[in-house]
């Protein structure tokens, strides 16, 4: 080789030479690419692949297509919409779709398709919430109208994540075989363990690189392993095994808003019960002292480095970097000495020298609950409960078996919880006093009057775009607000990032902020995927 | 051949019946007490976007609006007639689901059940007729440690060993990945199978072994083999030929009244190889609250348990001719 360097023709050649081999690899990429992918990330889910029972709900729902979607920055783009209108008075909706849309057997899509499906999915009682529709239809080929009970902003989520269905085809069997418009079709699903799903066809969208997909319905453990054996393209792990590696696949983390977080009882105890017997109070949760001075001692970024190997990122709210979120949420932590001048400014102090500041002859004392089986949790909150000794907190942290009596506690006690949505929904789920104590929303029966009109303003507003102010002035308008500067109800700890292991010939393109709950969110575009050799 | 006569029938399907009604009268109490609140487990992560209104229609939906004893009710009406509900997670009926899983699990039971059958047979009399030898020392020694090794544990040593270290075996499921179960080969089957049916195999032989050493240690004690020995017959002519019979008879009802443990393993084996047959159906059906298939695997296992219990009844019969002698002089 040295030969050829020492002459400019023979550098000439050199160049020529691999400029064939550049040409040579191109040519054969094709040849040595695959054509079927294999997934394990988790998401097998419980009712089968009926869009109006909630299939598909987070990321992709593959073998339908959706009215709208969500882009890589979460931004809201037509899909099987070609055009939208929302009512001067917000109720009513008015969407134009594609004429080219096919389901996987080769039949029209038509606006009688959506309305069926939205009519149905409202009716199946399912986990698909269509309570504030009054009614879906169609008013010609292409065009269907949607009209709402009331107002309501959120609804807007519903056409993103509700995968249209085939009115002729849809029946008691169609969950486990699904046809629809999205870009693949099922060919078989073997429950808890894998299912299969080919192109489709018809799709009218870009013909995804893969033919052939199989997602794997095995456990962490035995995914792992898989990946290990070189048998998955693709496998999401726990955060704890992110730190391993695994040869022939790079780390893939995923930023998302799965956040978690401690929920405070912001009453009084005065001796009162739900209606099922659950106590209700806190008199030291109920100091908003206490709270912030917890929020600014909290060391965050320890949080990531210790209990989340680094895979994360702290929270400051329940919706970080989501378009609703409020960017004056983030504030200075691991500040103990900020903290004990709050405790010391609204009167506790530590008077019997015990370490721990009481005020009134109550301790500043309380439980941290987690359910036991979740590990991250727990960690939490043994973590937190050591940050917050040195300013004079004494929080006694405690597992329960199960959510049911983690329930009875939640008004009471403080609460390891976690949440992430791209709805909004959630946040007034989590503020609202309006609906607080029903199911899990607003346990603690926080109430801020400001905080509830900006909340009940934003699901009112004349449509999403006007409702995103209103979501940030709940949490702080300037002078009150739901985050840490305001009443600080919850103390936000950190946002989980998802940790996924992929092939390093895969490029899965740019992922989306995942929400809660992750594994399937990753494929929502796994039409854009493609193998690189 | 032994008569099967109509009296014995019937009242063996009086004893199923009623076992069924009880099973299912228990489970049903057992899964209505369950701290498990299946609508919470399946709403799961969405909890926020899902109003109270909508909770309640997935209530109704499940027909968990109404009290437990209606519910039974309604329930058994159906199941008598062959009707045994929807599966909530499969979206299936619920015999449909049992009938596919349990072909699944059929090929892992059954290998499983052979093996150790013929193997602990063999050990036994092994150990039996050499007693105190280097080979009799062995078997016990291995099948007092291996009966008391839970089964799952065995397991995932055989999928650390075989599978991640060694890479010979597959590391989960009943065919390869993207292969369907319809397009799979016998060996990728087999090939799949082998692990799971050996650590049930491996734990199951414990127990007739120790048994089958047992009788053959009586059986060579008895007045027929040491004739036999006197008559110039070796130690093995005399187990295998005259003691066989004798000890094959308690060692093959003991492998069929051991249906229910084969059953119980084989739940904790499936879960450990993601092998989806009937076992991994019943924890999933457990964890996320599917009472119709759990209530639906319940009397199936009661029915399989009983047909073992009731196959080795019969076979009683037929190897031990005295047996059925005397429950004919007994009318």
């Amino acid at each position: 080789m040295h030969v050829f360097t020492q002459c400019r023709a023979g550098r000439l050649l050199l160049a020529a030479l691999a400029g064939l081999l550049v040409l040579g690899t191109l040519a054969s990429a094709p040849a040595l690419a695959r054509d079927t992918l294999t997934l394990a990330v988790k998401g097998e889910p419980d009712d089968g692949y009926d869009p109006t029972l909630g299939w598909g709900r987070y990321g992709n729902p593959l073998f339908q297509s959706t009215l709208l979607k969500r882009d890589e920055n979460l931004n809201i783009v037509n899909d099987l919409a070609t055009a939208r209108s929302l009512s001067e008075d917000g109720l009513t909706w008015n969407l134009t779709i594609r004429e080219d849309a096919r389901f996987s057997d080769g039949s029209k899509l038509t606006a009688e398709d959506v309305a069926y499906t939205f009519n149905t999915a409202a009716k199946a009682g399912g986990k698909v919430d269509l309570i504030n529709m009054d009614k879906a239809e169609a008013t010609g080929e292409y065009g269907v109208r949607i009209t709402l009970k009331k107002r309501d902003t959120t609804f807007i989520n519903r056409l993103i994540s509700l995968g249209i269905v085939p009115k002729a085809l849809h029946g008691p069997g169609y969950a486990r075989r699904p046809v629809g418009s999205g870009p693949y079709k099922m060919v078989e699903w073997n429950e808890g363990q894998q299912m299969i799903a080919e192109i489709n066809p018809h799709y009218y969208g870009d013909k995804p690189f893969f033919k052939r997909l199989v997602f794997l319905f095995t456990d962490e453990d035995t995914s792992f392993a898989a990946a290990k054996a070189g048998k998955v393209d693709v496998v999401v792990v726990p955060q704890a095994l992110a730190v391993q590696t695994i040869p022939g696949m790079v780390l893939h983390p995923v930023k998302s808003v799965d956040n978690r977080g401690l929920m405070f009882p912001c009453v009084p105890d005065t001796g009162q019960v739900t209606d099922k017997g659950a106590p209700i109070g806190n008199d030291v949760t109920a100091d908003p002292a206490i709270r912030k001075a917890i929020d600014v001692a909290v060391d965050r970024e320890l949080l990531v480095r210790g209990v989340l190997e680094g895979f994360g990122r702290p929270a400051y709210g329940p919706c970080d970097g989501l378009p609703w979120d409020n960017p004056e949420n983030v504030f200075k932590d691991a500040d103990p000495d900020a903290a004990r001048k709050i405790l010391a400014d609204a009167g506790w102090k530590d008077t019997d020298g015990d370490g721990i500041v009481e005020k009134d002859g109550v301790k500043a004392e309380f439980t941290v609950i987690y359910p036991a089986d979740r590990a991250i949790r727990q960690y939490l909150a043994l973590a937190v409960a050591d940050m917050l000794r040195p300013v004079g907190i004494h929080a006694v942290v405690e597992g329960k078996r199960s959510w049911d009596e983690i329930k009875h506690l939640m008004h009471s006690e403080v609460i390891v919880f976690g949440w992430g949505a791209h709805d909004p929904i959630e946040v007034y789920q989590l503020y609202s006093s309006h609906h607080a104590g029903e199911g899990f929303n607003n346990p603690g029966f926080y109430k801020n009057d400001k905080v509830d009109e900006y909340l009940d303003a934003a699901v009112a507003a004349e449509n999403y775009e006007a409702s995103l102010p209103l979501w940030r002035k709940a949490q702080w308008d300037g002078t009150t607000g739901s985050n840490g500067l305001g009443d600080a109800p919850w103390v936000w700890l950190v946002n989980l990032e998802h940790t996924y292991f992929v092939s390093e010939h895969l490029d899965v393109g740019v992922s989306q902020v995942e929400p809660h709950g992750h594994g399937w969110p990753v494929t929502a575009n796994i039409q854009k995927w493609t193998w690189k050799d | 051949m032994h008569a099967i006569s109509p009296s014995f029938c019937l009242g063996k399907l009086g004893r199923l019946a009623l076992i069924l009604s009880l099973v299912s009268v228990l489970a049903f109490t057992l899964v209505s007490l369950s701290p498990v609140d299946p609508v919470n487990a399946y709403i799961g992560i969405d909890r926020m976007q899902i109003s109270l209104e909508q909770e309640q229609r997935i209530v109704k939906r499940w027909g968990l609006d109404r009290p437990a004893p209606e519910r039974f009710a309604i329930w058994a009406g159906h199941a008598l007639r062959g009707d045994l509900g929807q599966s909530m997670i499969f979206n299936e009926p619920v015999t449909t689901v049992i009938g596919k899983r349990f072909v699944t699990s059929l090929w892992l039971m059954a290998s499983a059940w052979l093996l150790s059958g013929l193997l602990g047979f063999v050990l036994g009399v092994t150990a039996g007729t050499n007693r105190n030898s280097f080979a009799d020392r062995v078997i016990r020694v291995y099948s007092y440690t291996l009966a008391s090794t839970p089964s799952f544990w065995m397991g995932l040593v055989l999928l650390a060993v075989f599978s991640v270290s060694l890479g010979w075996t597959p590391i989960c499921c009943a065919t390869p990945p993207g292969v369907s179960p319809g397009d799979a080969t016998l060996w990728q089957r087999l090939h799949h199978l082998i692990l799971p049916a050996a650590t049930l195999s491996l734990i199951g032989v414990a127990q007739i072994a120790l048994h089958t050493r047992e009788k053959t240690i009586d059986a060579m004690h008895s007045e027929y083999a040491l004739f036999a020995l006197a008559q110039g017959e070796s130690r093995a002519g005399v187990a295998w030929r005259h003691a066989m019979r004798n000890v094959a008879l308690p060692a093959v009802t003991l492998q069929f009244a051991s249906l229910g443990e084969l059953f119980g393993g084989s739940v904790l084996a499936e879960q450990v190889f993601s092998y989806p047959g009937l076992g991994k159906a019943t924890v999933e059906a457990g964890i996320r609250g599917d009472v119709p298939l759990l209530l639906g695997i319940t009397l199936f296992s009661a029915v399989f348990v009983f047909a073992g219990n009731l196959i080795a009844d019969i076979l009683y019969g037929v190897l031990d001719p005295r047996i059925r002698i005397g429950a004919e002089e007994a009318r």
